[in-house]
């Protein structure tokens, strides 16, 4: 069954070249990550229901939808930092690799080294610019001290922070701004060398011109990550995805190409949350 | 409809707001009352004598509390060592993993009871445990009954400060692929470091100053410490001893004992308070 | 690389492991009290029965021991430091927050902290040297010139005694008290106060009416505080309250407190009775201790579920 088949089995048919287009590109595409039948609680309140996702390699997957329909906490599952919290327990099928995240019995350590988390809010570490950055290579890899400076520059430079930063790798990490400590996280977690990056609304605590900047980075950094970016900004949704899914109230109402979510949506729903008719 | 006299109401506010400055004056005043007490009548017996020398049979001039200085720091050093990693392991765990627990809820009320536990009933227990069973009194046995009295301190402070810490800065440190032990170590401690270490100086500050554990564990000598498990001088008990024994010349070096106590105490909670305000900055 | 992984998550176990350990070593602690008090007491227990709480002797000669003048001591000196100390915190609070200018406030807040920084064996040096004696030069002659026909204040006016010692334990629980009160008066929100002061309300009716009805559960609470420290204080009291095992209703007289006995006759206790007696008030302490924070944290508990109501 594909994808689109099902995620409409609850709802009204809506047949169409939408269906057509968008099976097409799944077959062409490879897929980083399947999400099938997700159900997600936190305690005996079920957040997420039977989600059906397929996140494409090396492209930018948006995650839209109204405040606390279940965003944050779907990417929340892919590298398991709910396990964190006692009461939250998630039941499904989240392939990574071949194997089933959710219950493997295998080092989730290397599973959140591969797949990389950025938060709302800038979360730098209490140390210096080069130890945050340094911190995660010095958990995973034996580095000597010139292979570690070197790893935290190339990183620093992906992450277009080096030029600003070059001097002030011993500054404690709180001397930067908003946008720079982002992008700092950012850079942060492409030094282990992740395959997918987790962006949970990114540049929603961050002023618009260095929004701009960590927008222009997404960019450059897709050749080389599967980037799944969660945002309450629709036209940031609209500027820099491939893909876009649509979530309303833990379930997935729609999920395709962007371009054809934004202008001929499949679903009602869909378009009322896209003209703002709520949300 | 009889209007309540603006007057009254006025007198009634302003009798309340006398009785609260002065009562608040009260306070101070006794503040100032005993540190000047202890600070004259302390000075007199201070000399190098005092702090050097061991002491001596009451009327024989010339003797010291340096074993007994000694030995307050031998037994604090001690109950540090014990009593600071297992207190701040106990917060670490109320803090990082039982905050939903069955198993942390009886914690924290068998923390909050022996928060409140007379300090003597602890000299007892260990009494009962270290020095009943092995038939001595010892350094040991007294900062084993200060590690209890500072445990459940340290635990609260530092289950307080770690909870400070945003959740989002533990998530990061865990999503990028840290152990747990790594992430409270590395990152959260720091986080929360200038709490921590405030904690753990005040418990001490508190811990320096006690008395009654240490009437029945290490009990008190004459002689420098000899060994650990010896009774051990120290400047509490000595301070408690010499004031109630009827000689002129030991009440007197009781006030200087009381004098370096209390000057040692105050500085240390002086100390933390403007650090805490430091760091904050 | 995988060298690396697998260090990891054993550490993570050992690491959970210690962590619980010390948690579970202060319930421990506290089990442990409780069994080697029994332990410790139970010749007395065996011999005296529930007559140790209920008699006055305290003999070492014919062996016979009762816990009553003790148990007497310590709630009357409670007594009387809390009758002290809680009205006296709660006007200091108010002062604090409400009436002081910021300047001010803040140093005299944190000279009332400074009192409870004082080590408590400085409070018994000072009481028995300074206070004591002047408490009997210029107080008690006072007292029992207008007061004595009370038999509070009968007695020849000695300056240690059970009044002394219950004065000094309120000095002792004043800054405990004021600190959780001081806490609880910020908390009742901005809008509330100025919405009755909007009214017209002084700043007395505003505290009485509105500040304290809000904040009542939390300046209970603070008490509960000040009692638990009082009943165990154990080194200022023991200097001023003159260890005798009569109970007298005068509060010139002296008593003692079940710490202070134990502080000052422990040493001497040679015989196995005598040590079960002493060891037998221990627990007797430890229980009442236990008593008042079993009702301490229920009442809290009681708090955390109303204060959404407010």
């Amino acid at each position: 069954m594909t994808l689109l088949e099902v995620n409409n089995k609850s709802a009204e048919p809506e047949p169409g070249p939408v269906g057509s287009e968008v099976i097409g590109s799944y077959l062409n595409s490879q897929n980083r990550i399947s999400v099938r039948k997700l159900n997600f609680w936190y305690g005996e309140h079920q957040a997420l229901f039977d989600n059906n996702l397929d996140i494409a390699a090396n492209k930018v997957t948006a995650i839209i939808g109204p405040s606390g329909c279940g965003k944050s906490t779907h990417i929340r599952v892919y590298n398991r930092i709910y396990k964190l919290y006692r009461e939250q327990h998630a039941e499904g099928e989240v392939i990574l690799d071949g194997q089933n995240i959710l219950t493997a019995e295998e080092d989730f350590i290397e599973l959140r080294r591969k797949i990389g988390m950025i938060f709302q809010r800038p979360t730098t570490f209490p140390m210096s610019v080069f130890e945050n950055v340094a911190y995660g290579l010095r958990l995973h890899y034996k580095l000597s001290r010139g292979e570690l400076r070197d790893r935290v520059e190339k990183a620093l430079s992906r992450a277009v922070l080096w030029e600003e930063v070059k001097d002030k790798l011993n500054h404690p990490a709180t001397a930067l701004s908003g946008g720079q400590q982002q992008r700092l996280c950012i850079a942060r977690a492409i030094a282990v060398e992740p395959e997918v990056l987790l962006m949970d609304e990114p540049t929603s605590a961050i002023d618009p011109v260095a929004t701009a900047k960590i927008e222009e980075l997404i960019e450059s950094l897709k050749p080389n990550y599967t980037i799944v970016i969660v945002t309450h900004n629709m036209q940031q949704a609209a500027r820099i995805s491939d893909f876009t899914a649509f979530f309303y109230e833990g379930h997935i109402i729609e999920y395709g190409i962007t371009r054809q979510i934004f202008t001929k949506p499949g679903k009602k729903q869909t378009e009322n949350y896209i003209t703002g008719r709520f949300g | 409809m009889k209007r309540r006299s603006g007057k009254s109401r006025k007198i009634a506010d302003w009798t309340v707001r006398a009785l609260s400055s002065l009562a608040a004056l009260i306070g101070i005043v006794f503040l100032v009352w005993i540190l000047y007490e202890v600070t004259i009548r302390g000075a007199k017996a201070l000399s190098p004598d005092f702090f050097f020398k061991l002491p001596t049979p009451p009327g024989i001039p010339g003797g010291g509390v340096a074993n007994a200085i000694l030995g307050t720091l031998v037994i604090i050093i001690m109950a540090a060592l014990i009593g600071v990693p297992t207190g701040i392991l106990a917060g670490v765990y109320l803090s990082e993993f039982g905050q939903e627990t069955r198993f942390g809820a009886y914690v924290r009320f068998a923390n909050n009871v022996m928060m409140g536990v007379p300090s003597i009933i602890v000299g007892l227990f260990v009494y009962t445990l270290l020095v009943l069973s092995t038939g001595h009194f010892s350094a040991y046995a007294g900062a084993v009954a200060l590690a209890i009295i500072m445990l459940p301190v340290i635990a609260r402070t530092t289950e307080d400060m770690l909870q400070l810490v945003p959740n989002g800065l533990r998530e990061a440190a865990l999503a990028i692929g840290s152990p747990r032990w790594k992430a409270t170590f590395s990152v959260i401690f720091r986080a929360a470091k200038s709490g921590l270490i405030t904690g753990v100086l005040l418990a001490m500050a508190r811990v320096s100053g006690e008395t009654a554990p240490l009437l029945f564990t290490a009990m008190n000598g004459p002689y420098w410490p000899r060994s650990l498990t010896q009774p051990t001088p120290n400047l509490t008990v000595t301070i408690f001893n010499y004031a109630m024994s009827p000689y002129r010349d030991w009440q007197q070096t009781a006030w200087g004992a009381a004098l370096v106590i209390m000057a040692a105490v105050l500085a240390l909670n002086i100390f933390t308070r403007l650090s805490l305000r430091e760091a904050k900055k | 690389m995988a060298e690396k992984k697998k260090r990891h998550i054993n550490a993570d176990i050992l690491f959970k492991a210690a962590a619980s350990f010390c948690a579970a070593l202060i319930f421990i602690i506290m089990a442990g009290i409780l069994i080697e008090l029994f332990r410790g007491s139970h010749l007395a227990i065996s011999k005296f029965g529930f007559s140790f709480l209920t008699s006055q002797q305290w003999n070492p000669v014919t062996q016979q021991f009762g816990a009553l003048s003790s148990i007497y001591g310590t709630l009357v000196s409670t007594a009387i430091a809390m009758l002290i100390a809680v009205p006296l915190s709660l006007v200091i609070a108010l002062f604090l927050v409400e009436l002081a200018p910021p300047a001010l406030s803040r140093p005299v807040g944190y000279a009332i902290e400074l009192l409870a920084a004082i080590p408590s064996i400085i409070y018994g040096m000072w009481g028995l040297f300074v206070f004591a004696p002047f408490l009997s030069q210029y107080v008690q002659p006072l007292l029992k010139k207008y007061l004595g026909f009370t038999p509070f204040f009968q007695g020849p006016p000695m300056g240690i005694g059970m009044l002394t010692a219950g004065i000094i334990l309120s000095l002792m629980i004043l800054p405990f008290i004021s600190a959780v009160m001081r806490d609880v008066f910020q908390m009742v929100p901005a809008v509330v106060k100025e919405s009755a002061f909007g009214m017209g309300a002084t700043t007395w009716e505003v505290t009485r009416k509105v500040t304290i009805r809000y904040g009542m559960q939390g300046l209970i609470g603070a008490s509960f505080l000040g009692l638990g420290r009082a009943i165990g204080e154990t080194m200022a009291v023991t200097f001023v309250i003159g260890n005798d095992h009569r109970i007298s209703a005068s509060l010139f007289a002296a008593g003692n407190s079940i710490a202070s006995t134990l502080a000052n006759e422990f040493a001497e206790a040679s015989d196995k009775l005598y040590l079960n007696s002493l060891i037998e008030l221990g627990l007797v302490l430890f229980l009442i201790t236990l008593l008042i924070q079993i009702a301490a944290q229920l009442w809290l508990k009681r708090l955390q579920k109303t204060v959404g109501s407010q």
